[in-house]
């Protein structure tokens, strides 16, 4: 038929293609998937209502303040609740643990892939990767009965050598449950993150680049800081990101480690005095009243929205300095 | 007349692969000096061991690194001693972090193990209790329990969107991708009020094991569909064009060409997902409520976790309860291991396929 309609110089019907399932079998099956990843997204709007609506009330009589403010009183009726200590702590955990995790995830990504002969390479690959499997609450036990100890040490050596510093001075004598140490707990939650990322970019990195580097004349230095490290710097920067996003929703390790405190604390790494926005929630959900709950969602509103936010960020940088994954 | 040129003989090494007995003398001399001078400064002014090691050992390692790399090779030499003291040092640092966790958690977790302790429940028990009584085989079929209905909720779904990601054509796969990832940030306490506001307090359910298996399965979705997504992708292009091209319907082509193919991959996602939330504690503390006796049943009762059992022991600080909470810690981490090591097995060493060189 086709030919004969060629033969006579009519051309046969153009067609449109389409991507559409016309089976039903094929429709039941995209209609499943679709069915489960709209699903799964939905789970994400999910958890933010529900959130929201339980939160709604502290939100409405605290309005800015919440975020702003720094009581938190249940003394008075209706009680105040205001955010703003355990805020900055948890960014200034955040900090403190990304400027820790930063070097050590280049430096063990870097000796992964360019230094360290295979073996000692893959024994290296397996414990990051073991490091991101151990539960936080195992850190945390371990964090309260082996690290403080040493880190309590290391703090106070800190304060008598630098203490002329703000960051290190101590004039309470006490050295545990301090930022410095949950600092390290977090840096050492988010050290496999930012490694795992930065290895990754690492080893899809054209090596022509490198060796042409080496060609004229760079060293192991010049070649990482000129040329490796500036074409990896997104792949970089979206880990650190992502551990940031990490080190905020840390809950249980810090909990053991962290004294929280009302009282602001700006940048006294090493007084018994913190903040952790996951922590106080775990803290207080349990014995809480209504209203109490109501402020404590509040909380994870905050929490979650900024975590949803840096991670978002995050994702898309990793994905542009990952074309090879498209 | 024609020309002959002589070839050169290959040299055996390139030029910058040499290695002159000068060289190889110095800088064995530089990593051995330093660290013998440090200990023999250390034990003469009888300085404390960390101390030493930060205070003397690297000033000296660093200068003495940094002068040889003058001495052999300039400014060149300087840059790459301190870029290697940099590397080593951090990367140390990191493994002895790591080998500390696992070190202090096998030492005082060993102590702790005996019959009793894995195969009784902890009823009537107190945290004075001896230790020779009670333990937490409640907890581990809880979390048997738990994990296991979030892992009957969660693969199907993750192995869902994995197949929407990789299979359809649909054009809003990037925002289910990313916000998909984005999700795998999601805070685990954040998570587990998802649940108590959704469900506990608006007086749907009590805090029994339903709700703490719910309130898991958002930690374990986005791991399941990223590794089980990559592993789709794995599987070659052609093979999906040819069973097509044999007149195939797509989920044919998927069912009995895809997934076979992908199916390591595919186990190797649900074990890694059950890690991700084997040793996940806030959610379960905000959504179950603890129990000292063995209940399997998650639709009904207080259930105990090994995550929450852990936390509940620490908690009350007396010496034996800290000592149940090791021996929990080891327990945690020996499966985390288990499962660690069988995902292993199971998936290889799967690699992204490498881009193509740039033309």
């Amino acid at each position: 038929m086709a030919a004969e309609q060629t033969k006579s110089g009519s051309t046969p019907q153009r067609r449109t293609l389409t991507v559409k399932p016309t089976l039903l079998g094929d429709k039941v099956f995209f209609g499943i998937t679709s069915f489960t990843a709209y699903f799964s997204i939905a789970l994400v709007g999910l958890v933010l209502v529900f959130l929201l609506i339980r939160a709604w009330p502290a939100l409405q009589h605290e309005g800015i303040n919440f975020l702003i403010g720094s009581t938190w009183d249940d003394s008075v009726q209706p009680m105040v609740m205001q955010i703003f200590p355990m805020l900055w702590g948890s960014i200034l955990l955040a900090l403190l643990g990304v400027l820790l995790a930063v070097p050590m995830a280049i430096a063990l990504a870097y000796l992964i892939e360019f230094l360290a002969p295979k073996p000692i390479a893959r024994v290296a690959t397996l414990l990051v990767d073991l490091l991101a499997a151990l539960p936080s609450v195992v850190i945390g036990l371990w964090g309260l009965f082996v690290f403080t100890p040493v880190a309590e040490g290391w703090s106070e050596l800190l304060h008598k050598t630098l203490g002329w510093l703000p960051f290190f001075a101590n004039e309470t004598g006490n050295f545990s449950r301090s930022p410095f140490i949950a600092g390290w707990i977090v840096a050492v939650m988010i050290v496999p993150i930012i490694t795992s990322v930065t290895r990754e970019i690492f080893s899809q990195m054209d090596r022509d680049l490198i060796n042409a580097a080496k060609a004229l004349g760079g060293g192991m230095a010049s070649t990482l800081t000129r040329v490796i490290l500036p074409t990896a710097s997104g792949g970089i920067v979206g880990g650190t990101l992502l551990g940031l996003g990490r080190a905020l929703g840390e809950t249980v390790a810090i909990f053991f480690v962290l004294n929280l405190s009302f009282d602001i604390n700006w940048f006294d790494v090493s007084e018994a005095r913190g903040g952790s926005i996951a922590s106080m929630i775990l803290s207080k959900l349990g014995e809480a009243t209504d209203y109490e709950i109501s402020g404590l969602m509040a909380a994870g509103v905050v929490l979650f929205v900024s975590t949803l936010i840096i991670n978002f960020i995050a994702g898309y940088i990793v994905n542009r300095a990952q074309p090879w994954r498209k | 007349m024609a020309q002959v040129t002589q070839a050169l003989p290959r040299p055996k090494q390139a030029p910058w692969q040499r290695r002159n007995l000068k060289n190889i003398v110095l800088i064995t001399l530089a990593s051995v000096l330093p660290s013998l001078l440090a200990i023999a400064i250390t034990v003469a002014f009888s300085i404390d061991g960390a101390i030493g090691l930060v205070a003397v050992f690297l000033p000296i390692q660093i200068l003495a690194t940094v002068a040889v790399g003058q001495y052999l090779y300039k400014k060149r030499g300087r840059q790459d001693a301190v870029l290697m003291i940099f590397t080593i040092f951090f990367s140390t640092l990191v493994v002895v972090l790591l080998t500390s966790v696992l070190v202090s958690v096998f030492q005082r977790g060993a102590a702790m193990m005996r019959l009793s302790f894995i195969s009784q429940n902890a009823t009537y028990i107190s945290s004075t209790t001896s230790l020779d009584y009670g333990g937490l085989g409640h907890a581990m079929l809880g979390s048997l329990a738990i994990v296991g209905f979030t892992t009957l909720v969660t693969v199907p779904l993750g192995v869902g969107v994995a197949i929407y990601l990789t299979e359809s054509r649909s054009g809003s796969r990037g925002i289910v991708r990313s916000l998909i990832q984005s999700m795998s940030g999601l805070p685990s306490v954040v998570s587990g009020m998802f649940i108590y506001s959704a469900l506990i307090v608006t007086g749907v359910s009590h805090q029994i094991g339903l709700t703490g298996s719910l309130a898991l399965i958002p930690l374990m979705l986005p791991t399941v569909a990223r590794v089980c997504e990559e592993a789709l992708r794995l599987v070659p292009g052609d093979l999906r064009s040819a069973a097509l091209g044999l007149g195939a319907p797509s989920y044919r082509m998927f069912l009995q060409v895809v997934l076979p193919a992908a199916r390591t991959g595919i186990i190797t996602a649900v074990l890694l997902g059950v890690a991700r939330v084997i040793g996940e504690t806030a959610p379960l503390l905000l959504t179950v409520n603890a129990a000292a006796n063995t209940n399997l049943n998650i639709f009904d009762g207080p259930i105990e976790t090994l995550p929450t059992f852990l936390f509940r022991n620490l908690s009350y600080g007396t010496d034996n309860s800290i000592q149940r909470a090791w021996g929990a810690a080891l327990v945690v981490l020996f499966l985390v291991l288990i499962i660690f090591t069988l995902a292993r097995t199971v998936g290889g060493d799967k690699k992204v396929a490498k881009p193509k060189k740039r033309k």
